[in-house]
Order: structure tokens, then sequence, then C-alpha cells
């Protein structure tokens, strides 16, 4: 019951939006060609990814196949994405922290079903979260999910929580 | 004409403060709750045996190793017979094992107070499992996700927090631990030693309560 309020809501949102209308698009919008295979990374792959000095927001998002507010907030973070793919100055990238044995089955046969064109990656580094989770954000507690907004190597934003659709967009037009 | 302005402006005023309070609290969230050093709050709290548990209970403990855990999260799941190995090597030596579901059964409902009591006989747990009421147990300690764990001592009749944070340092491998934070931490209280590392952080499933 509470599932379908939270649809209701983001069919609301979105009706009264004065965002393009590629956001009533199906949560797809990506081509058949893209490649659902997930990259296992290291921390020290990630940051390289993300701290990129290219001069785009990168929207980095930590979640994972089993964790039920993660994948509640997921759509409405594709529409997001589908909505500003075509900028050149913007870049989702979704970070998984589901186990490195679960890449190649639940995490891409979960970003298959949904047809989600973005970049994904997992992260197997557990033994140091110690030091990636406060590298990431110092009052960071660890809990998913989690998104961090990079730009040019620096942290522009960190939320430590589920993200409402408005509320992502309103950082994004912020940063971007 | 007068009072009822008055009254009114000032239920407006306060819907402004309640809503404001509203909003430093979920921003806030991060830092709220104890820090090492603090005197954590006892409670009571009903066991899956449904008598009620508080830490006043334990005369003779030492201290207790506070774990907020629950049935879902894979992290907490993986964690289960590591936390049962707790309890096991340190309630002998006076740092039982406390755990508690912080989870609003209501936004997850396979962490209700009926699938607690089966995990408790399945998993054989040697330590009371609390189902948190109300969720007002774990805003107090500052508990952020499963598992989260606060190790306290007694200290002049008082539960300090000596130690917050994870278990160890691999939640997906138990032969691949190089850190045993909690164990290190015991070992340093049962050694009259100050503890090396007092807090740590790990990735875990953040607690369901609604308005989240």
């Amino acid at each position: 019951m509470r599932y379908l309020a939270i649809i209701i809501m983001t069919l609301l949102t979105l009706n009264s939006s004065d965002q393009n209308t590629e956001s009533k698009k199906p949560v797809s919008g990506g081509t058949s060609k893209h490649d659902y295979s997930v990259k296992i990374v290291r921390f020290a792959d990630l940051e390289a990814v993300m701290k990129k000095n290219d001069d785009k927001l990168y929207v980095v998002n930590f979640w994972a196949t089993w964790c039920r507010p993660c994948v509640l907030e997921l759509p409405e973070f594709m529409e997001v994405n589908n909505a500003y793919r075509n900028q050149p100055r913007f870049k989702m990238i979704l970070v998984s922290l589901d186990m490195a044995k679960e890449a190649e089955t639940t995490v891409r046969a979960f970003l298959e079903k949904r047809k989600m064109d973005v970049d994904v990656y997992l992260l197997d580094d557990n033994k140091r979260m110690n030091e990636w989770i406060p590298a990431i954000d110092k009052n960071w507690s660890g809990a998913i999910p989690a998104t961090v907004f990079y730009r040019n190597g620096e942290k522009v934003e960190f939320i430590e929580n589920k993200m409402q659709k408005s509320e992502l967009e309103q950082l994004i037009k912020k940063y971007l | 004409m007068k009072k009822t302005i008055l009254i009114v402006c000032s239920i407006i005023f306060l819907a402004g403060l309640a809503q404001v309070k509203a909003q430093k609290m979920e921003n806030n969230s991060a830092h709220k709750g104890y820090k090492v050093g603090d005197v954590a709050t006892d409670f009571k709290l009903k066991n899956v045996d449904q008598k009620m548990v508080s830490l006043s209970d334990y005369k003779d403990a030492k201290g207790f190793i506070v774990v907020f855990t629950c049935n879902h999260c894979p992290y907490a799941k993986a964690y289960e017979s590591r936390i049962i190995a707790l309890d096991q090597k340190y309630a002998s030596k006076g740092y039982p094992v406390i755990a508690i579901n912080p989870n609003d059964p209501k936004v997850e409902p396979t962490d209700n107070f009926e699938a607690m009591q089966v995990r408790a006989k399945e998993k054989a747990f040697t330590f009371p499992y609390l189902f948190d009421d109300g969720q007002t147990v774990y805003p107090q300690y500052g508990a952020t996700k499963t598992p989260h764990v606060f190790l306290l001592n007694k200290e002049n009749g008082k539960n300090i927090v000596r130690y917050i944070g994870a278990i160890d340092d691999n939640y997906a491998d138990v032969n691949d631990v190089s850190n045993k934070y909690v164990e290190a931490a015991v070992d340093a209280l049962l050694a009259n030693q100050p503890i090396a590392q007092t807090t740590t952080v790990a990735i875990g499933c953040s607690i369901k309560a609604q308005k989240n």
C-alpha cells in the first residue's frame, strides 16, 4: 500500500514538473546495445572514475540489489539520468555494494530486467571500508543508500539517505 | 480578537519550529546519538521469549556488547555466527551480547517480532534479541544501520560507551578478517588497557523507520 502511495506521488511529481517531458519515458530510455555487465573495482579505481578533472558533475549512488530503499529510489534516479544523459557535463554512476560473486548474476539480472542504461560498478573493497567510507564523507555512517556528487575531484555534496527525485534534480541543477 | 490572532500566530510559529526541528533532525541524523565516553541509557525491551529485559538486570556484568541487528539485512545475517561467537567468548567474562532489532515492521515486514523469534530459535541465539518497540532506543544510541555495535563498560555504576562501530573488517568472509574490532576493544577493557580503535565504520542497511 505504501509503495502504491510512493508511485502515485512520483507520477504526480512528474506531471507537475516543468522538466522536459523526456521524464515521461519508461525507465529504460536506453538502446538495446547497452552492455549490462558490472565492473568490479576497488576504491582506488572508483576514485579514478568519479574524481576525473573533466568539469563533469558526477552523481554517484551507492546501492545494493537487496537494499529496499535503494531499489525504491532507483527508478527516479534513472528518470533523471535519462533526462540529463545528453548533457556533456553530467554523468551518473551507480556503485553496487552487493557481494562480488553476485556481479554477473544477481546484479546483472537486476539491471537487465529494468533495462537500466547507466554505468554500474561493484565496489569490492570490504576490508578497507573503514578507510574509504570516511574518505567519501567523514560523517557517513556507512548506511545505504547514499549519493555523493563530485566535480573535478572535489566533493560538492553528499546525501546519506534515500533521495526524492525533486531533491536530486535540485542538486543537479545547482551544480551543473 | 487580539487573543485569537495571538493564538493563531503562536500555532503557526510552533508549527514552523517543529518543521525546522524535523528538518534538522533528518539532516543531522548522522550526528545524533552517543559519542565514546557518553553514558548509555538503559531500557526495558521485550525479548523473543516475551520477557522484558534491561541492562540493570545484569548485576554481575562488567559491561555489554549492544548490537543493533535485524533479520533481513544481508550484512546483519553475515554476522550472525560472529555475534553468537562474541557472546560465547565474552558473556562468561562479564560482557554479554544484547541484540536489539531497531526496525519498524511496518516498513520492513520481515523484521517483525514473530520473525525475530524464528531467527533466534533457528540460530540458537544465546543472548537476548530485543524488539525496539516504538523505536525509542536506537535514536538515543545513534544507531544508523544494522549491524551497529555499542560496547558499554560499567564505570561507577554507569554504562559508558567505549566503542562504536563495526564487528570486524570483512562482512563477506569470516576467514579473511584482519581486524576484529569488537574483540580487540573488549580484550582491552578486560586488560584495563585503553582501546586502540574506538570507532569504526562499515557498510550496513539503513534502519527502517517511517518518514525515512
